[in-house]
């Protein structure tokens, strides 16, 4: 601010002549008499007391709602873990049977055991028990 | 820049919540925030409107005004950038409308009438930006830098934009003067 003056000074040869800045000046007159400053600054601060009670407005209507709000967060919250725990425990189960059931082989049944064992070597000395 | 003691204890204030604090900084500042509002927007309802739009954004960021600064300069930016989006919002508007919106209702009826038509035309021609400048530099006293703030450009532009603006504005009077 201190490279410049605040009005056209002597030095400055592109500054306006003083009687054109006149005419400016009066074409860009702000409004006079107290009674119109003092109606502006009513209107600002009722705007601005009008934003203040809005903003706080919102908060007084949802402000009985808050502590059932946060009781009723918390319990489905509880519920989404119980349901989560239960689906993982369930996948869990399923994964563990596919694996099992993949892996273990089919029962024999006795007569299947006493054919296969009756085509291996021993199979004849086995038969002469049984049959005796 | 040394800040006045009654504008520091009131910007304090004003940023605590304390409303007549803030309506002390609107009584301080109005007169000045209206002719930066003037300069941008020519309308003297617009630039009432522009008035009361900044000093509302104010208070709803009061918290992130910085007391150690001037109040005045940053609401006249406030200001500034609310006259900004009511021109922007009203860009169409034919030069016949804009001299009429010049004359002032508060002007001395003893001027020179035809002066003064000569004159409002003259400065409807001129565009927007440089309309601006000239007001808010010769008549209001910004510096060039101040007004770069307040118009979003380069201080170096707002000069530049100032002496194309006197010498158009000499050109369209130059037959009234001498």
């Amino acid at each position: 601010m201190t490279d410049e003056l605040r009005f056209p000074a002597n030095g400055d040869r592109d500054s306006l002549d003083e009687s054109l800045v006149s005419l400016v000046r009066e074409a860009y007159a702000p409004p006079g008499g107290d009674a119109y400053w003092s109606g502006l600054e009513s209107r600002i601060m009722s705007r601005v007391t009008g934003q203040s009670s809005l903003d706080a407005g919102w908060w007084n209507v949802l402000a009985p709602w808050a502590r059932p709000a946060l009781i009723a967060a918390a319990a489905i919250f509880a519920l989404a873990g119980v349901i989560d725990q239960k689906l993982i425990e369930s996948e869990e189960q399923v994964s563990y049977d596919s694996l099992v059931q993949s892996v273990t082989p089919e029962v024999l049944t006795t007569t299947q055991e006493l054919s296969s064992v009756e085509r291996g070597a021993d199979g004849a000395t086995l038969s002469y028990f049984l049959s005796h | 820049m040394r800040i006045p003691d009654e504008e520091r204890a009131l910007a304090e204030a004003a940023r605590g919540g304390n409303q007549d604090a803030f309506a002390g900084l609107v009584r301080l500042h109005q007169r000045r925030a209206y002719l930066v509002a003037r300069a941008i927007v020519t309308v003297h309802e617009d630039a009432e409107d522009a008035v009361q739009d900044g000093f509302v954004r104010a208070w709803q960021s009061i918290d992130r005004f910085d007391p150690s600064q001037s109040f005045g300069a940053w609401i006249n930016r406030i200001v500034a950038n609310a006259a900004l989006d009511i021109t922007r919002r009203r860009k169409v508007r034919s030069t016949e409308e804009l001299s009429d919106a010049l004359r002032s209702p508060f002007r001395d009826p003893a001027l020179d009438a035809e002066l003064n038509t000569r004159l409002r035309e003259a400065l409807s021609k001129l565009p927007d930006r440089a309309r601006s400048v000239i007001v808010l530099h010769d008549i209001e006293g910004f510096t060039h830098v101040e007004i770069g703030e307040m118009l979003g450009i380069p201080g170096g532009t707002a000069r530049s934009d100032l002496h194309h603006a006197r010498q158009k504005l000499r050109e369209m009077l130059k037959d009234l003067r001498g």
